[in-house]
C-alpha cells in the first residue's frame, strides 16, 4: 500500500493526460453545448424487462450520433428520471425536468396512462414531448396536438396489421380475452373492426376481461373453452400472459382454438415460456433472428451484433425503439437546424422518411406519428428446441393506418366531447 | 350459462378454484402465524413468496437436469426465504416490536422496496418461468374435462401441510409456546420462555410458508417482478376474512377467496374484482373480527 501511494504522483499525473488526450482524441467527437433531453420512464419494478433494453438501444444511438459529431456540432445528452409506472411522479419529474435541468425536450413512457399525462403536462409548459415506448394511439390521435410527437408504432397498426392476417384464416367465430384498461380495449375495439371490415361475416362468441396483473386465469380459459369459438386473440401482455398460456396448455386450450395474440411473439414472454410456448399462435413480433428478415434487411445482422458486443443480450422490440427514437429526435433538430421547440415542431410537421436496420419509418408530418413496419408470425420450435417466431410476413404500417383525415375526425371529435 | 347444469365442468371449477384457494392458504396462514405472535402486519410478505418463485427458477437452472430436481428445489427453496425471514427478523423487526404499528408498517413497507429492488439487482428485469415436471405437465380427466396435472399435486400438497401445521401447533411444545405467544406474550416470558427466539423462530416459519406457496406456484404464473404485489393484497383479504392470526381462518377464508374468484368470474364477469372486496366488506361489518378471529378485548 505504503509504495503505492508514494508512487501515486506520477500515476496521477499520467492518468489525468490520458484522460485529456482520450478527450480531445477523435477528430469529429461532438464539442458544443449538449442538446438535452428529459427521459422519463420506469426504471424500476416490473417494466424493467422492457425499458432496460429500450434504454440501452437509447444509448447505443445517442453514442453513435454523439461520436459522429453530435447535430449542429452539439452532442445530445438524455437525463433519465424512473416514474414508477405512476402519471404522477411522471409529470413530478417533468416538472424538475423542465423547471429545474431546463431541458430541451422531454422523452420517454412505456405506461399509455404515463404518456398520456406527460403529453399533457407538456401542451400546458409549451414543452416538446416525444412518446418513445408507449403505444396508445390516442397520444397523438383523440389527445394529440402540437407539443407531442410519437416515434413508435401505436396500436392502431399493429392491431390492424394483425387483423388483416387474421382475416385471411378460415375462421368466422372469435372470441377474445383481454386486460380490462385503456389498452386491452383499445386493441380489441381495433381488431374486431377491422377484421369485421375484412371479413364482414365474422361473429362474436364470447368476451373475457380480466383485471390487468390477474394471476389466475382458469376461469377464462373454461369459459374460452366453452364459448364454441374457431379463434380468439389475446391482448394480455408480459408475465400476465405467461401465466395465462402455462394454465391454458393443459386444458388443450391451443388445440381447440386458435390462438392470436398481440405480444406472445417478444422475447419476454417466449424466452421464459421455452418448451411451454403455444406453437402456432399467430402473433406480431420483431425477429431479427429470421432469415427472411435478414435477407429482406442486410444491414439488421451488424445492427444485432453491435447491440450484442455493447449489451452482452439479445436485441428487443423495445431496443429497436429506443435506438430508433434517438435518430428520430435527433433528425427532427437537423432539418429545423435549430433545438429550439417552434423550428423542431415545424421540422416534424413537414414529415420525414428515415431508413433502419429494420426497414423505412415514416414520420407523418399531419399528427406527427412514426408508420413502420409491421411483422406478423408464427411460433415455432426452432432446432435447438427454443420458441421462436418464424413464417414472417412484412407489411408497412402505411398500408394500414388511419389517415390524416380520419385523424382530424377523431381530434374534432374529441374536442367536442370536451365542450 | 349453460355451465349451470355441466356437471363435470363445475367439478373441474371447484377443484382449481380450490387449488389456487390452497396457494393463497400457504401465504396468508404464514402472515397471519407472524402477525398472531410478534403483532406486526408484515407488508413484506409478498416479497417473501416472490423471492421463493425466483430461488425456484435459480435451483431449477443450476441443479442437474434430474427427474428430481423440481422436487429438491421445491425443498430447498423455501429454507433459503426462511433464512433471509431470519436475517431480517434478527436484524431489524426485533428493533421495532416496542414501537407504535405505525413505524412497524413503515419498516414493512420500505422492505417491499427494497427487496423489489435487490431481485431486479440479482435476477434481471427479464421474465422467468419454471417448467412442470414432467409428469405434471399435461392434464387428466375429471368426469370427461381435462384438469391440469399440477393443481392435482397442489390440491394434494396443501393440505397435507394444513394437518402438519395443525399437528405442529396443537401436539407439540412449540406450538403450545406459539399459541400461547398469541394469547400473552408478557405473561409467557414472565414464565421464563425464551421470548425473543420464539419470534425469530415463528417469522422465519412464516416466510419458510410463503416461499413454499411462492416455490409451489411458480410453474403456474410468470415468475416477474410485481408479484408480491399482487399476492399481498389477496392474502391480505384472506387474513381479514378469515382474522387475523387464525390459522383455521386462513384455511377457509382461502377456499373462499379461491372458490369466490373462480365462479365470481363465470357468473358476474364484469364485477369479479368488486366480488373479493365486496366479501370482505361484509364479513367486516358482521364479524369484524373474521369469521374465527377473537375480537380484541
Amino acid at each position: 500500500m505504503r509504495i503505492r501511494l508514494r508512487s501515486g504522483m506520477p500515476v496521477v499525473a499520467i492518468f489525468t493526460l490520458v484522460l485529456v488526450l482520450l478527450a480531445t482524441a477523435g477528430p469529429a467527437a461532438a464539442q458544443g453545448k449538449p442538446i438535452r433531453i428529459g427521459e422519463i420512464n420506469s426504471y424500476s419494478g416490473l417494466a424493467t424487462v422492457y425499458t432496460f433494453p429500450y434504454r440501452e438501444g437509447l444509448l447505443m444511438a445517442a453514442k453513435e450520433i454523439n461520436d459522429a459529431g453530435g447535430v449542429m456540432g452539439r452532442p445530445i445528452e438524455f437525463i433519465f428520471r424512473d416514474d414508477k409506472l405512476k402519471p404522477d411522479e411522471a409529470v413530478k419529474a417533468a416538472r424538475e425536468l423542465v423547471g429545474q435541468e431546463k431541458v430541451d425536450f422531454l422523452a420517454g413512457c412505456i405506461s399509455s396512462g404515463v404518456g398520456l399525462a406527460i403529453s399533457a403536462y407538456a401542451k400546458e409548459a409549451k414543452t416538446l414531448y416525444f412518446a418513445t415506448h408507449c403505444q396508445t394511439s390516442r397520444l397523438t390521435w383523440d389527445d394529440g396536438h402540437k407539443y407531442v410527437a410519437h416515434t413508435t408504432n401505436n396500436v392502431n397498426q399493429y392491431v390492424r396489421a394483425l387483423a388483416k392476417k387474421a382475416s385471411t384464416l378460415p375462421y368466422k367465430k372469435w372470441a377474445h380475452i383481454s386486460p380490462d384498461y385503456e389498452y386491452g380495449h383499445n386493441v380489441w375495439d381495433e381488431f374486431i373492426a377491422y377484421l369485421k371490415l375484412q371479413k364482414p361475416d365474422v361473429q362474436v362468441m364470447q368476451e373475457n376481461w380480466p383485471k390487468l396483473g390477474e394471476t389466475d386465469h382458469s376461469s377464462y380459459v373454461t369459459a374460452l373453452l366453452q364459448s364454441n369459438a374457431e379463434a380468439f386473440i389475446s391482448s394480455v401482455w408480459g408475465a400476465q400472459e405467461i401465466a395465462f398460456v402455462k394454465q391454458a396448455r393443459p386444458f388443450g386450450l391451443f388445440d381447440k382454438v386458435k390462438f392470436i395474440s398481440a405480444s406472445v411473439g417478444n422475447p419476454d414472454e417466449l424466452d421464459p415460456l421455452g418448451k411451454e410456448a403455444p406453437i402456432g399462435a399467430i402473433t406480431p413480433g420483431f425477429a431479427w433472428y429470421d432469415d427472411g428478415m435478414q435477407k429482406r434487411h442486410p444491414k439488421l445482422a451488424e445492427w444485432v451484433k453491435k447491440y450484442q458486443d455493447r449489451t452482452k443480450k439479445e436485441p428487443t422490440l423495445g431496443a429497436s425503439w429506443g435506438y430508433a427514437s434517438a435518430y428520430i429526435i435527433v433528425e427532427a433538430i437537423k432539418r429545423a437546424k435549430s433545438a429550439e421547440t417552434d423550428k423542431v415542431i415545424a421540422a416534424l410537421g413537414e414529415g420525414y422518411e428515415m431508413e433502419f436496420p429494420w426497414g423505412k419509418v415514416i414520420m407523418r408530418g399531419c399528427d406527427m406519428q412514426a408508420i413502420p413496419p409491421q411483422w406478423v408470425g408464427t411460433v415455432k420450435m426452432n432446432a435447438q428446441n427454443k420458441p421462436v417466431l418464424g413464417d414472417i410476413e412484412e407489411t408497412h404500417g402505411k398500408d394500414v393506418i388511419k389517415s390524416c383525415d380520419e385523424v382530424a375526425k377523431l381530434r374534432a371529435a374529441a374536442a367536442e366531447k370536451k365542450k | 350459462m349453460s355451465w349451470i347444469t355441466n356437471g363435470p365442468l363445475i367439478t373441474v371449477q371447484v377443484m382449481s378454484g380450490l387449488s389456487v384457494g390452497m396457494l393463497l392458504f400457504l401465504v396468508s396462514v404464514g402472515m397471519s402465524l407472524i402477525f398472531g405472535v410478534t403483532r406486526i402486519v408484515n407488508l413484506a410478505h409478498g416479497c417473501f413468496y416472490m423471492v421463493g418463485a425466483y430461488l425456484m427458477v435459480t435451483l431449477v437452472e443450476v441443479l442437474p437436469d434430474r427427474a428430481w430436481t423440481f422436487w429438491l428445489a421445491l425443498l430447498l427453496a423455501p429454507i433459503g426465504v426462511a433464512l433471509l425471514g431470519g436475517v431480517i427478523e434478527m436484524g431489524l423487526l426485533r428493533l421495532i416490536y416496542h414501537r407504535d404499528p405505525l413505524m412497524q408498517l413503515i419498516l414493512t413497507f420500505g422492505l417491499i422496496l427494497v427487496i423489489g429492488t435487490l431481485v431486479l439487482l440479482a435476477w434481471g428485469p427479464d421474465n422467468k418461468s419454471v417448467s412442470r415436471p414432467d409428469a405434471l405437465a399435461g392434464s387428466v380427466k375429471i368426469f370427461g374435462q381435462p384438469f391440469p396435472s399440477y393443481y392435482v399435486l397442489v390440491l394434494a400438497l396443501a393440505p397435507l401441510v394444513a394437518v402438519a401445521l395443525w399437528l405442529v401447533f396443537y401436539r407439540t411444545r412449540w406450538g403450545m409456546l406459539v399459541r400461547a405467544a398469541t394469547v400473552d406474550r408478557e405473561m409467557l416470558g414472565a414464565l421464563g420462555v425464551n421470548v425473543a427466539a420464539l419470534y425469530t423462530q415463528v417469522f422465519m416459519f412464516g416466510s419458510w410458508l410463503a416461499g413454499f406457496g411462492g416455490a409451489l406456484a411458480a410453474p403456474t404464473v410468470a415468475v416477474a417482478l410485481g408479484m408480491d404485489g399482487d399476492v399481498l393484497t389477496t392474502a391480505f383479504v384472506v387474513v381479514v376474512i378469515g382474522g387475523l392470526g387464525s390459522f383455521a381462518g386462513s384455511f377457509i377464508g382461502a377456499l373462499l377467496v379461491g372458490l369466490l374468484q373462480s365462479f365470481g368470474i363465470l357468473v358476474f364477469p364484469a364485477i369479479s374484482i368488486v366480488l373479493l372486496f365486496a366479501l370482505m366488506a361484509v364479513v367486516l361489518i358482521v364479524r369484524p373480527w373474521g369469521l374465527l378471529g377473537r375480537p380484541e378485548p
